[in-house]
């Protein structure tokens, strides 16, 4: 009984139709250009969120209780709410009041999606590296700031000179799982058009009516990816570590 | 207006609180020092001694009260408390050394920002002190290579590197082990013969008795007792003082 049921589940599949590749030789080139849309989007999308994180950071750890709780508010809100729904919100929203030029870049993205595509990304990922950002600094010992104060350095100074380039260490591994994690979460930009793996994917599965395949290629270009990148980060974290004992 | 005084510190009616006055940390202390004067704080723990000394650069804020530098109201709004703290080195129990600079780093760091001392100029004074404290070969080391007395000892050249008008010592010494406590206190005694002016929080009883000019005894956030070392620890007035030089001594 239990076999016939565990059979009927295969009826329609052959364990090759997970393996079938055979759309590869003529749509090879679509997948690279995906793989290269998903890497161009996920790395401009964090880095763009550096700088307004850093001002999240600064602002979340400021003494004034309103400039405290602006930023905690944005902070809220992109961790609280799904990501699909932040990028349909700009790209409907936000975008139809806001001219975006068309023209191609790299002769395959499309700039009209890819631009409130990476606006949405780095807006949700700012969120999340300003939290980064804070508990970097924050990690940073008490005492630093108040040597650096107690030697006649600004605040500013001390921020700059003593306090950052201690976080910035500190920050480095979780910045770099922030772009993995921005590898994969970018794969709902699909949803609006953008050519990345996914997208790709759905289009050779619905043109060849290869249903699997293209997307087993999708998973196993996304592991590729992110996971020898994540065990690099881990070896270098280590090392870090160990470094650091004083 | 600045009257002139013979103080170059001047505590008045000191007041600090936590959790809006929950907690009493410092209950209207006055103080003062004068130039060349070298002054112990002791006391048992909890007693303020530490919140006293970190108020005098502001890094406690004082909940009321005025404090005075070379005559010039710190606690006051209107003045740049930078420009003067750079006239305060203070050492931390703790060290604070800036561990991803190197030991010359650390100490040209306020120096060469501050626009005090031209780049050259900081690397000739930072390398004369750490030959004085015997640390001259640790020059282009890493903090993290260093022992406890080392650090320290660092910690007080980066202070005295800016050449201060007052050090500020909050417990230099309790977070060493033992076999490095005299290197730091040598150098300390040093300075003090030098004449230069000394705040030390300290539980080292031998160190207070023989270099202090003055001991301050406080408990549960006043000073009790202010008087010569000898008087002090021989003759204390009060009860409370007589009770901790008895358990310490």
């Amino acid at each position: 009984m239990f076999w016939e049921w565990w059979q009927s589940l295969f009826v329609d599949m052959t364990a090759s139709s997970f393996f079938n590749f055979s759309f590869l030789p003529k749509y090879g080139e679509a997948v690279i250009q995906g793989v290269v849309y998903t890497l161009i989007l996920s790395v401009v999308s964090v880095l763009m969120a550096v700088l307004p994180a850093f001002l999240l950071a600064t602002m979340r750890l400021s003494k004034n209780n309103i400039i405290r709780s602006i930023s905690g508010a944005y902070i809220a809100v992109f961790r609280s709410t799904p990501l699909l729904v932040q990028l349909m919100l700009i790209y409907y929203g936000v975008f139809s009041w806001i001219p975006v030029p068309n023209f191609l870049i790299l002769g395959f993205i499309d700039a009209s999606r890819f631009i409130p595509g990476v606006v949405a990304l780095s807006l949700n990922s700012s969120a999340y590296v300003a939290e980064i950002f804070r508990a970097g600094i924050l990690a940073v010992d008490h005492g630093q700031m108040e040597a650096a104060r107690s030697l006649g350095l600004s605040q500013g100074q001390a921020m700059k000179l003593v306090i950052l380039p201690q976080a910035i260490k500190n920050v480095l591994p979780a910045l770099a799982n922030e772009m993995i994690t921005m590898i994969k979460e970018s794969s709902v930009c699909m949803v609006l058009g953008m050519s990345e793996i996914m997208f790709t994917a759905q289009t050779i599965a619905g043109s060849t009516m290869i249903s699997i395949g293209p997307y087993m290629i999708a998973a196993f270009i996304y592991f590729l990816i992110t996971y020898p990148t994540s065990k690099v980060i881990e070896n270098v974290e280590r090392r870090m570590r160990r470094g650091d004992k004083n | 207006m600045e009257t002139r005084t013979d103080y170059i510190i001047q505590v008045k009616d000191l007041v600090k609180t936590y959790n809006h006055g929950a907690v009493v940390a410092l209950n209207h202390c006055s103080l003062d020092v004068k130039k060349g004067q070298v002054i112990a704080i002791i006391g048992p723990s909890g007693s303020g001694k530490s919140t006293m000394l970190r108020s005098l650069n502001l890094l406690e804020e004082p909940t009321s009260g005025e404090i005075y530098f070379n005559d010039v109201e710190l606690t006051s709004k209107k003045i740049d408390l930078n420009l003067h703290r750079q006239k305060m080195g203070m050492v931390f129990q703790h060290f604070n050394l800036f561990p991803h600079k190197t030991v010359l780093e650390n100490i040209t760091l306020a120096p060469v920002t501050l626009k005090i001392q031209t780049e050259e100029e900081a690397k000739g004074v930072a390398l004369q002190l750490l030959d004085r404290v015997g640390l001259l070969d640790k020059a282009d080391e890493y903090p993290n290579m260093l022992s406890g007395g080392q650090k320290q000892r660092i910690a007080i050249v980066r202070a005295l590197a800016m050449e201060p008008e007052v050090m500020l010592f909050d417990e230099p010494t309790s977070a060493l082990d033992p076999e490095m406590v005299g290197e730091v206190l040598d150098v300390m005694k040093e300075l003090a013969q030098e004449g230069m002016t000394m705040i030390v929080v300290t539980h080292e009883m031998g160190f207070a008795r023989e270099v202090a000019d003055e001991i301050i005894f406080m408990a549960d956030g006043e000073i009790v007792e202010r008087g010569m070392a000898e008087d002090i620890f021989a003759h204390p007035k009060m009860q409370r003082t007589k009770n901790f030089i008895d358990k310490v001594l």
